[in-house]
């Protein structure tokens, strides 16, 4: 990746750092303002249910849940719409093949981490097929003759060595993540970088490789920010993620 | 970040699993649109039906592409709109276009969900299919419908003002299509399931007198009988107030279940057929299903209770006399809400709302006013009226169902199985919809 965008990234972690704390989302009441007449559960002293995280930085949160919403409304799914409109759909079921394999070597690697032998034969075996006989990777023919996809990721891997969560973090760009999984996407993407950079292709090369890789990434992801039309959105997203990490973990 | 892609994808199933899939309500319509679906091998009961669908009987073969447009209308002026609903400021439905002159339908969603829920997108197509230009609905308690369209003499769920609120919704929106998308409409139908059907019997049998449509044809799709009734039904799926320690172990319970199937699956991706299995395997005991069920019904109704506080600062379950911000913590509101019932909003909000406008109103009355019983002889009269459900449906109450079919008599279409909606997109439902809505050809 090109040093603009490792300058980016740092600045965005010192920023992240800085601001986490900073913001609040408490009320902000006015003399006037009256307390909600249906109590709080916990105000009868019940207990908290499953679907209850506690959140530290929530007030840096929903700003940056706020934040990716206007992105994605903004810049983040015209560029995508334009990409569509653009490429044929086999160019683009080839973009996506051909990341979804680059992705299978941080599988293979986190399921060996986790002990995990046939999850890492099946992963190997499918990188071995698609990047040769499907043509690095543009055809999944692994698929069809019955090596699944495997989903393991470094998030999982430290869970899986009894690394909690941490807090809830939401990401910009990215979304919903946590403080453990947060870190975890960092060293992924300099894993990846590293990577990029063996097959020594010129900066811009590399920028636009990135630039494919995010683009690709939230084409495949039919998310679209307060579809639900709920005000509890965030608040949901939160235990979706918390919850599915959580089944991950234990699989 | 490929990997956070296909976990974002499987997040969002599992918003189905835990969230949206059951009671007639929104789930998104992506989910099983790019993978062939299987028939399901779970065990048939109406709970499960009504939460993974009547997935024993085939899909009914429905069109692929549907020109729906996503369109959206100023309402109530946009600087009103509080600030925490940023996202809901304009009116949003959808509509199908025919290219030539065709008859216009109208469709209106079930409790809580919005135009383009799974079922709602089914029915369009269907529709669309039939030949008729469609007009698609979110349900009155839908926040984006709140939010935006109803008016001080309204409080969602009271039937036939709701019907008042939905049809002035409906010309503006017709109104809106005529002028922009410039088409012909021969004649107005109209449909709607769950709460929606009832709302669709409301609303004709205002046109009756307000004339603006003439509907020629209505279909109501397993409505409820008695919106009190069919609460109280779900709300005892969900028992929070009272028993909140065993629902939290039944939560963690079912959460395991699907964590020990999702163990067995080989491949972590999801698609339909692996959601069966899902299920298959997690063996859900029938008080498990109602917990899923109760618990989307309550996701439904803090929405609806949250945007009508909201928007009328009525002080229940946030600061009365305060403006929320766009980045403040509503978590505090969302716990309160998930803790009041579809009843209490009744006795707290409903009952003392409607004596306010009327003083000579009983609880009994409004009751009665809140049910198709206090349509009675319209809709027996009524022949372009007709009605489906099932046997099984979980919303109606004991002789409830004896009398839908007293009242619609060779009107009334009864299937056997299919829970609460459950066999909205699937063949023989789609084939009796096919045989009632024959309009457009």
């Amino acid at each position: 990746m090109s040093s603009f965008v490792h300058r980016c990234y740092r600045f965005a972690c010192l920023l992240l750092l800085v601001t986490l704390t900073a913001c609040s989302a408490k009320p902000n009441l006015s003399v006037n303002a009256q307390k909600p007449s249906v109590p709080l559960p916990n105000e009868q002293g019940a207990q908290p249910l499953l679907f209850e995280y506690s959140d530290p930085f929530e007030g840096f949160n929903r700003r940056v849940y706020y934040f990716n919403a206007k992105a994605d409304e903004y810049v983040v799914l015209p560029v995508v719409n334009g990409y569509k409109a653009v490429t044929p759909d086999f160019v683009e079921t080839g973009v996506s093949n051909f990341f979804s394999n680059l992705g299978e070597i941080s599988t293979f690697i986190n399921a060996l981490l986790q002990f995990k032998g046939s999850v890492a034969a099946e992963t190997f075996g499918r990188f071995a097929l698609n990047s040769t006989l499907g043509l690095a990777g543009l055809f999944d023919i692994a698929t069809p003759v019955g090596l699944d996809k495997q989903n393991e990721d470094l998030g999982q891997t430290l869970g899986y060595w009894g690394v909690g969560p941490g807090p809830y973090l939401v990401l910009p760009f990215i979304g919903p993540s946590n403080v453990r999984d947060g870190f975890s996407s960092v060293v992924d993407l300099v894993a990846y970088d590293a990577a990029v950079s063996e097959l020594g292709l010129k900066n811009d090369e590399e920028l636009f490789l990135s630039f494919l890789r995010s683009i690709n990434a939230r084409n495949e992801l039919p998310f679209r920010y307060y579809e639900s039309g709920s005000a509890f959105e965030y608040d949901q997203m939160k235990v979706l993620y918390m919850k599915y990490r959580e089944l991950q973990i234990k699989r | 970040m490929s990997n956070k892609v296909s976990l974002f994808q499987q997040l969002l199933f599992i918003t189905l699993l835990l969230f949206t899939l059951q009671a007639c309500q929104s789930s998104p319509q992506f989910l099983f649109s790019d993978e062939e679906e299987k028939l399901c091998e779970i065990e048939y009961s109406k709970y499960q039906a009504t939460v993974t669908g009547y997935c024993q009987e085939p899909l009914a073969d429905l069109v692929q592409d549907l020109p729906r447009e996503e369109k959206s209308l100023e309402i109530r002026p946009i600087e009103t709109i509080p600030e925490v609903f940023w996202f809901n400021r304009e009116f949003q439905y959808s509509f199908v276009k025919q290219p030539n002159k065709a008859p216009l339908i109208f469709v209106i969603a079930g409790t809580g969900a919005k135009h383009d829920s799974a079922k709602m997108i089914s029915l369009q197509k269907v529709l669309y299919a039939q030949g008729y230009h469609v007009i698609a609905l979110s349900s009155p308690t839908f926040a984006n419908f709140i939010v935006n369209a109803t008016t001080k003499d309204d409080i969602p769920g009271y039937l036939a003002k709701d019907a008042e609120t939905l049809y002035e919704v409906m010309q503006k929106t017709y109104q809106q299509v005529k002028t922009e998308e410039e088409i012909e409409v021969s004649h107005f139908e109209l449909t709607g399931y769950s709460l929606g059907g009832a709302h669709s019997a409301f609303v004709s049998f205002l046109d009756e007198k307000e004339k603006v449509f003439n509907f020629k044809n209505v279909l109501l799709i397993n409505p409820p009988v008695s919106l009190y009734s069919s609460a109280s039904i779900l709300d005892g799926y969900l028992d929070l107030a009272n028993d909140r320690e065993n629902v939290t172990k039944m939560f963690n319970r079912v959460f395991d279940k699907f964590a020990e199937s999702y163990n067995l699956q080989e491949t972590s991706e999801f698609n339909s057929s692996n959601i069966y299995k899902l299920f298959k395997h997690a063996n859900l005991s029938e008080e498990e299903l109602k917990l899923l069920i109760g618990t989307s019904f309550r996701v439904s109704s803090a929405d609806m209770l949250f945007a009508i506080d909201a928007t009328y600062n009525v002080g229940a379950v946030i600061y009365r006399n305060h403006d929320i911000g766009k980045f403040e913590s509503v978590t505090h509101s969302m716990k309160r809400a998930y803790n009041v019932t579809f009843l209490d909003y009744f006795e707290k909000g409903m009952v003392p709302w409607a004596k306010e406008q009327d003083s000579s109103k009983t609880r009994a009355q409004l009751i009665f006013d809140f049910s198709l019983r206090s349509l009675d002889s319209y809709l027996r009269r009524s022949e372009k009226i007709s009605m489906v459900t099932n046997a099984d449906d979980i919303i109606l109450a004991k002789g409830e169902l004896a009398y839908l079919q007293d009242v619609f008599g060779d009107r009334a279409k009864v299937f056997e199985r299919g829970g609460h909606c459950g066999n909205i997109d699937r063949v023989n439902f789609v084939h009796y919809l096919k045989q009632q809505f024959k309009g457009g050809n």
